[in-house]
């Protein structure tokens, strides 16, 4: 009788879990699902948020689902609509959007908009203009910006100082991040115990750091207009990694091998590193934990000033009735308020997307006291959208894999973009020759 | 390990590769002792060079319902074993002791189910999930694995070791096949058991993506997702003292059990031929 303990357990266990599962209420019930942006106090921020709402719309009741990273909220999204279970509104990261939409995935918000008795310009001219190219996919609305950031560089002053830097004179161009970065690492021997500059280069991160440099070299990384191009075999992006490159392999003033983000925060809280690239999102955090004055300037140029957008939008999948669908809208109306868009703001660090958030006395006040802040929000006139084609995730890969042996020296800046393009053309071919390839018959 | 190495030699490879293993573990314990105001600064150091605090750890106790997540882990794994070893010893004893036709093809197709990447299966499993109506439940997130290959095929090759003579002696007792089963071949498969029970429950306490697709009830999460909830951050930087301390949190029942029960399972792998 051994055994016997074990099933009488395991069957209680059984009973206990499926009694769990019989929910009996009024309201519409609706899911949201959403991805941590930065730690567990935002969780619990995030169902503050959501209770708050619940109490405010008592025809309705929302509950935020938890849904891992970016990346796994897709996959997580994508199989509850293909199983028959859609969300009423996902935070979903918004480069995946011209993805979803060109998968019919999800649907455009026109008809919500239009209902309000607004029309779609007029809605998204709330919106920092940086923001549209990611929301607008063929011309049509498909996502609300919830929360946004750009890069930054950040930079240690008391660093600057102690190698005669002038920290109100931050690096801004290239030429300028090199040097200052060599004047930064500090070297034991053949040891280096202080990096001038780190950037992240895992999933995820490293394009986005990557477009970054690209964009400040005068490029584009994709046809914003249309989902089936990138332009990764092209002298703005060869410039781009091979000076990411140089800074590791030649000036060695940046780590070598694959620098994962939470990795090069780290390193600069704890003056291991002087400078880095790394989004606005991290601000608050940064804010909190740097023992030293830090400051933060936008990209440095090689051509032009300019950044990607990042972060995510708000967006209903396809297949919803008609009740949870317009909860849903009323929930992402709510989010995306002036007066939330804030508050996330400040408690994130991203950027309020809204533009009239900062008009709010609250917001007026916290960008008084936080110079950093305001930064991070003029930087926006220079933004463009973040990349985003069909199947964006894989696109995405085909180039990171080749910056992760790029920046471990396995592989030179050329051959790496000539290999990347070739599997990102191979990816995005059944879209093309469903659509830029799909030509009128000759005979 | 082979012949021509030295005992010595051998004695000195395993404990290389045993640092290697407990350097994480190593690490993690001092990283959860820190305390917070230590900042980054030092934080990839493995000697403690401070007063140990349990801070960290009230921290991650309060960033989730662990109490819940526990129950919920605990109940999913239990359930899942037990099942498993139901079926797992209800199939293991047809193919190893029953003859009808097909046996062999089948058992192969059995095992072609091993091949299969779990991943390829999240949609349609979650699919037939949520047709069965078990869409955001526990036994959503156990029911791919109530029928388990890799336990029905442990369970017939030890089965196939047991003596006949003991079933004869037991079928001239007017034992049916049940309680064949239940009194001859179960107690005799008692390693494989134990073993086939470990490799279940560890697995199924640390999975993470099948969970992720089946809960969304945050009061349905097991251990995995609610640490997941203050450790994935996808833009900001991380907390290790309180990441590290709500690992330990999560491992810790597991550890325990193992050293409370070391030997044992050592014995039932060294029978089971598992490893």
């Amino acid at each position: 009788m051994r055994w016997g303990w074990l099933k009488g357990a395991g069957a209680a266990a059984f009973a206990l879990a499926l009694a769990g599962a019989a929910p009996a209420r009024a309201a519409t019930e609706i899911e949201l699902f959403f991805p941590v942006p930065v730690d567990g106090q935002l969780a619990r921020d995030m169902s503050t948020m959501i209770k708050e709402f619940n109490e405010k719309n008592p025809e309705i009741k929302a509950t935020p689902v938890y849904t891992g990273s970016y990346d796994e909220t897709l996959i997580k999204t994508r199989a509850a609509i293909r199983a028959g279970k859609p969300p009423a509104a996902v935070i979903m990261s918004a480069n995946f959007l011209t993805d979803l939409a060109i998968e019919g995935e999800i649907q455009p918000l026109e008809a919500q908009i239009e209902a309000d008795g607004t029309t779609p310009k007029r809605f998204m001219d709330q919106f920092w203009p940086a923001l549209h190219g990611n929301a607008i996919v063929n011309g049509k609305v498909y996502g609300v910006p919830f929360h946004n950031s750009t890069p930054l560089l950040y930079y240690n002053a008391d660093h600057f100082k102690e190698v005669g830097l002038d920290p109100d004179k931050p690096p801004q161009n290239w030429d300028e991040l090199l040097a200052a970065a060599k004047k930064l690492t500090k070297r034991e021997g053949d040891r280096v115990t202080r990096w001038g500059i780190m950037m992240p280069s895992n999933y995820d991160y490293g394009g986005w750091i990557l477009q970054a440099l690209t964009m400040s070299n005068g490029g584009l990384w994709f046809n914003p207009e249309y989902g089936g191009e990138v332009y990764y075999d092209t002298p703005s992006m060869l410039g781009a990694l091979t000076f990411w490159s140089d800074l590791v392999q030649k000036a060695k003033v940046h780590p070598a091998g694959e620098q994962k983000g939470p990795g090069v925060s780290t390193a600069f809280l704890s003056g291991q590193a002087s400078m880095m690239l790394l989004s606005t999102g991290s601000l608050t955090h940064v804010r909190q934990n740097a023992k030293f004055p830090y400051r933060v300037a936008f990209v440095p140029k090689n051509v032009r000033n300019a950044v990607p957008i990042g972060g995510a939008s708000l967006v209903q999948p396809a297949g919803l009735d008609d009740d949870k669908r317009k909860a849903g809208w009323t929930l992402i109306k709510w989010m995306t308020s002036p007066e939330k868009s804030g508050w996330w703001s400040r408690a994130t660090g991203y950027f309020a997307p809204n533009m009239a958030a900062y008009d709010q006395p609250e917001m007026r006040d916290f960008m008084g006291k936080n110079p950093d802040a305001k930064i991070a929000v003029d930087q926006l006139r220079f933004a463009g959208p973040w990349f985003a084609t069909y199947k964006t995730v894989a696109v995405r890969k085909a180039i990171e894999d080749e910056l992760q042996a790029v920046v471990s020296g396995k592989k030179s800046p050329k051959d790496a973009l000539v290999t990347a393009q070739k599997t990102a053309d191979e990816l995005l071919k059944p879209y093309v020759e469903q659509t830029a390839l799909k030509l009128p018959p000759t005979n | 390990m082979r012949g021509e190495l030295t005992p010595r030699l051998g004695f000195g490879l395993v404990s290389a590769a045993a640092l290697v293993w407990a350097t994480p573990f190593l690490w993690m314990s001092v990283a959860a002792l820190r305390p917070a105001s230590y900042g980054a600064a030092g934080m990839a150091s493995l000697w403690p060079d401070f007063t140990p605090t349990l801070d960290n750890f009230a921290e991650a106790w309060a960033s989730a319902d662990f109490a819940r997540y526990y129950l919920n882990t605990i109940l999913l794994c239990g359930g899942i074993l037990l099942v498993q070893i139901i079926t797992a010893s209800l199939a293991g004893f047809a193919f190893a002791r029953l003859a009808f036709p097909g046996r062999t093809a089948l058992f192969y197709a059995f095992l072609v189910q091993l091949m299969l990447v779990p991943v390829v299966l999240l949609v349609p499993n979650l699919r037939t999930v949520a047709q069965l109506g078990l869409y955001d439940t526990l036994p959503g997130v156990a029911a791919p694995y109530l029928a388990s290959a890799f336990g029905t095929f442990l369970m017939r090759q030890t089965f196939r070791s047991i003596p006949r003579e003991l079933e004869d002696a037991a079928l001239m007792d007017g034992a049916s096949p049940l309680d064949l089963i239940r009194h001859v071949y179960l107690p005799l498969a008692k390693p494989a058991l134990v073993a086939f029970s470990i490799v279940s429950v560890t697995s199924h306490w640390n999975e993470f993506l099948w969970p992720l697709m089946v809960i969304n009830d945050p009061d349905k999460r097991p251990l995995t997702l609610g640490l997941a909830t203050f450790t994935r951050g996808a833009e900001g930087a991380q907390a290790w003292g309180v990441i590290a301390a709500g690992t330990i949190l999560v491992v810790a029942p597991l550890i325990l059990a193992f050293l409370l029960f070391q030997r044992r399972f050592v014995n039932s792998f060294l029978a089971s031929g598992l490893k």
